[in-house]
């Protein structure tokens, strides 16, 4: 009895599933064009008494904005008892997984790419944004990094907030006393190695030269929001199609070999260390304490070099004001070098393009499983109105994604805003494969900047060609992690 | 049963037809009111939803849900894990029924003999005594229904579904059959890297275990010795790194060996070149780090379980090998290791499944890279890692249940020949 049973019912679970149970998708049903407008749920009618989850970034939170954003919007909201409170929910949080079972946030702060998967599977909202305050302000590059089409109508799934895109982050003070007259070429008040990478890295040889502790510009390569810009520079991208197509890959695209070439070359002026992450993790206090003069990284770690700054100040025996205020004017954030049309850094006098930089649009979304909608568009709305931009820049000092705003903060954010209009920024594509890019693309850097410190005869990029093959095995690499089991 | 089909009356055949009549014409209203009521709520269940249940385990749902248009939809992932419950519960009622015919066949067995029926009160006392066995079962068979079959066979099931990548909720996931482990066979860039991480991986788990093994033993030997003084503040250092979770010793080794941790700051600070311990040209060095890390994780619980076995050690059995003029080795060989051996057995496979599944050490100490030969891996990759690659990262979770079962295979054949061919299973009564 024991066995006929046994038997029967793994019979009857076996047939079922190998027969696949007829499995025929054509008997679901679908959901599209119902012709239905998306934007129903929004009827501007406020959802009373209600908390609202808020998933917001970790330095917004360390640095005391996120406090003065809730602060501020449960005031305003106080007399419909309209709450938000942190979500306490990891930045790296699966809403597709999560939200159906009432896990995720009603409203979430995130980077294009990353809300933008959710729009796919429709697990955020499309929001009325043209009827918000902040539409007119922020500029259409912003919009269009949230922007979808489903059904033949265009969507905006995410209310731009600030623009993320790498920076170079250098000291005045470990300027050499006579830059004006040996590293101003052009006389225009600007040292050269801002200005260009053939004299960055000139400097960084000569730096290092002069003092074997010390080094010019330093970086880990293996990151690939860093180093992928140097071969969009120079006609590479991510996905064709404007970063829709995920069956064309184009890391080797157009020269992009020169891009790496630059980056070896960079290499070359640095240590064993831009191999893995120690810059990564030591670039706060190595630059801090004047072991390296510059490096890229993204506007919203500003306050964190400074605070490092400050305090290698304040052991020099300054009060803190004094060594606030000495680290303000000695640490500069502003765009990145040009770069040699030739890629070749050693080039006297060469012909100068942008550099392109990988950037991102971090901005705000509604999660399609919360049950208080308006309310959330009402956090949104509050959230990236004028006001709180500029608190947020100031505090954070990150980039505003609004003109009004960027214009009032000035300096780096007006710059990044100029810079996404005149598209050095490439923005992070908001398609899911992107997932798919990073460790491919990171072991081709990884190995490009370990190739620096291996022997002649063991160098496995010692020209253009073998750079260019490599960077094709990456996009091969990048396919076949895409469409091999889809 | 066959016996009782033919041998049944007309108050055993009520029984069969609907559960709990038998008992409740027998006089026994309380049993047959028990059985009855079970039949009665698990067909409420399948009424009210138990049917649904069972109709969309082969379905998966048919209505895609869309939050945009407040479509609710199908949830296929919930569809399926209550599909298996109302399997669980057909299960349920097979044994129950199963029990109510014995039950009525028994008591007509009793009838015919002319002995009295026990009363309900006989019965109740009876799960306390001589079927106490029954009655603490039910709970923890209960759990392990729910808790572990339930979720084993969903992930069985989850390898024959399409289930992942973009296929994921609100979109409506369905069956494939076999479709997930033919891919896994017949793509062409499968093959070489899956045997070549299988080689690895099995060289990895026989040596990581074996190192533990004599480590953790050979430790707990030596803080035995009668010469070793504080003997418990030495045994503290090892309890110290198991009491530090894993993956913090991990990231800490990982930083050590990196080209800015300590170890490479004083070759260079004498003179020396950076190495890359852990870089993509590491490949030993990476793997015997590995391994040393596992090493540091892993052999203090071997320690602390061979100290409270040695412990148990028969000293006379020593002392007559002294006599007997055996030497310490051959002590060691002779009585220590079949000893601790025999009873570590079960933990030792434990070990060896662990440390052949072992994500942690290289995701923490060297994740990141795909190189040169392997398909989406690196030369430290463990199976386990791989499939996260394959799989996890791409949210590709069918195959990644495929990769499992496939895991699962491989590992749970190793253990049980092991198992089988060891003296714990052969020589059971060897040390009791």
């Amino acid at each position: 009895m024991k066995r006929k049973s046994a038997l029967f019912m793994a019979v009857i679970m076996g047939i079922s599933v190998l027969t696949g149970c007829g499995g025929d998708s054509g008997e679901k049903k679908d959901t599209s064009n119902t012709g239905q407008s998306a934007n129903s749920v929004f009827t501007g009618e406020l959802e009373e008494n209600v908390t609202i989850r808020v998933l917001e970034n970790d330095t917004a939170i360390s640095k005391g904005y996120f406090d003065e954003l809730i602060n501020a919007f449960n005031e305003e909201y106080k007399d419909k008892g309209i709450t938000a409170v942190d979500a306490n929910m990891d930045q790296y949080l699966d809403l597709a997984n999560d939200g159906p079972y009432g896990y995720g946030p009603d409203v979430l702060y995130q980077a294009n790419d990353i809300i933008m998967q959710y729009a796919d599977g429709k697990h955020i909202y499309p929001l009325p944004v043209e009827s918000m305050e902040c539409y007119e302000q922020i500029p259409e590059t912003a919009w269009d990094a949230y922007k979808t089409e489903v059904d033949g109508n265009t969507y905006y799934c995410g209310v731009p907030v600030n623009v993320q895109a790498p920076m170079l982050y250098y000291r005045t003070d470990l300027l050499p006393a006579d830059w004006e007259t040996t590293w101003d070429d052009d006389g225009n008040k600007v040292p050269d190695m801002i200005e260009n990478w053939n004299d960055m890295y000139a400097f960084s040889v000569a730096r290092h030269g002069e003092d074997s502790s010390k080094y010019g510009y330093m970086k880990s390569l293996y990151d690939v929001y860093f180093s992928g810009g140097f071969l969009f520079s120079y006609g590479g991208y991510v996905f064709g199609d404007n970063n829709t197509n995920p069956k064309d890959i184009g890391f080797s695209k157009g020269e992009a070999e020169k891009g790496a070439w630059v980056l070896s070359q960079l290499a070359s002026t640095m240590n064993e260390e831009c191999i893995d992450d120690t810059i990564t993790t030591n670039v706060y206090s190595k630059l801090a304490d004047g072991t390296y003069f510059a490096t890229i990284s993204t506007p919203d770690v500003y306050s964190t070099f400074l605070d490092e700054l400050t305090m290698e100040y304040e052991k020099e025996g300054l009060t803190t004001e004094e060594a606030k205020a000495k680290a303000q004017e000695n640490l500069v954030m502003t765009t990145l070098p040009q770069l040699p049309e030739s890629g070749d850094l050693t080039e006297e006098n060469p012909t100068l393009i942008d550099t392109k930089s990988m950037g991102g649009v971090n901005g705000y979304a509604v999660s399609a499983y919360t049950k208080a909608p308006n309310a959330s568009l009402a956090f949104v709305e509050f959230a990236a109105d004028y006001e709180m931009q500029v608190k947020r820049s100031e505090m954070l000092g990150v980039a505003p994604a609004r003109e009004d705003a960027a214009e009032e903060v000035g300096g780096v954010s007006e710059l990044l805003y100029q810079n996404m209009e005149k598209g050095t920024i490439v923005l992070m594509p908001s398609i899911q494969e992107v997932s798919q890019i990073w460790t491919p693309a990171q072991t081709f850097f990884t190995d490009l900047a370990k190739d620096a410190f291996r022997s002649e005869s063991e160098k496995k990029y010692p020209d253009m060609a073998s750079m260019k093959a490599g960077l094709e095995d990456v996009d091969a690499q990048i396919y076949d992690a895409i469409f091999t089991l889809k | 049963m066959k016996e009782i089909i033919k041998n049944s009356n007309g108050k055993t055949k009520l029984s069969m037809i609907i559960m709990g009549a038998g008992q409740l014409a027998y006089g026994r209203i309380g049993k047959g009111l028990l059985f009855l009521l079970s039949e009665v709520s698990i067909l409420y269940y399948f009424i009210s939803r138990g049917i649904e249940d069972l109709k969309g385990f082969f379905t998966l749902g048919e209505q895609k849900g869309d939050a945009w248009l407040g479509i609710q939809g199908d949830n296929s992932v919930i569809m399926l894990l209550m599909g298996i419950f109302a399997w669980i519960v057909i299960a349920a009622l097979v044994c129950l029924y199963r029990c109510n015919v014995k039950d009525a066949y028994h008591m007509q067995k009793l009838a015919q003999q002319g002995r009295p029926l026990p009363t309900f009160r006989q019965e109740l006392s009876s799960l306390l005594d001589k079927k106490f066995y029954a009655t603490v079962l039910v709970l923890p068979v209960v759990g392990v229904c729910i808790f572990n079959i339930l979720p084993i066979v969903f992930m069985i099931l989850i390898a024959f579904t399409n289930y992942g990548g973009d296929i994921v909720p609100p979109e409506l996931v369905d069956w494939v059959g076999v479709q997930n482990f033919s891919k896994l066979l017949t793509l062409s860039q499968f093959a070489p890297t899956f045997f070549k991480i299988l080689g690895w991986n099995l060289l990895w788990a026989v040596l990581s275990t074996t190192l533990n093994y004599f480590a953790g033993l050979g430790l707990a030997l030596l803080l035995d010795k009668k010469c070793v003084k504080g003997k418990a503040f030495w045994r503290a250092f090892p309890v110290l790194a198991y009491a530090i979770p894993g993956f913090i010793t991990l990231l800490a080794f990982k930083f050590m060996f990196s080209y800015g941790g300590p170890i490479n700051q004083l070759i260079t600070a004498s003179g020396g070149t950076a190495i890359g311990f852990l870089d993509l040209d590491a490949k030993w060095s990476a793997r015997i780090i590995g391994l040393l890390v596992n090493c540091w994780i892993s052999v203090p619980s071997i320690m602390l379980l061979t100290t409270g076995i040695l412990s148990n050690r028969d000293e006379s059995l020593y002392e007559a090998a002294r006599i007997d003029g055996a030497s310490r080795w051959k002590q060691f060989q002779k009585l220590t290791l079949p000893f601790v051996l025999f009873s570590t057995m079960p933990v030792l496979i434990g070990q060896f499944t662990g440390n052949f599944n072992n994500f942690g050490i290289f995701y923490f100490l060297r994740g990141g890279l795909y190189l040169d030969g392997y398909f989406l891996a690196s030369d430290t990759d463990l199976l386990i890692n791989w499939l996260y690659n394959l799989s996890i990262d791409n949210n590709y979770y069918c195959i990644g249940a495929a990769i499992s079962l496939v895991i699962f295979i491989i590992t749970s054949i190793i253990s049980l020949i092991v198992y089988v061919k060891s003296p714990s299973y052969r020589e059971e009564d060897t040390f009791q």
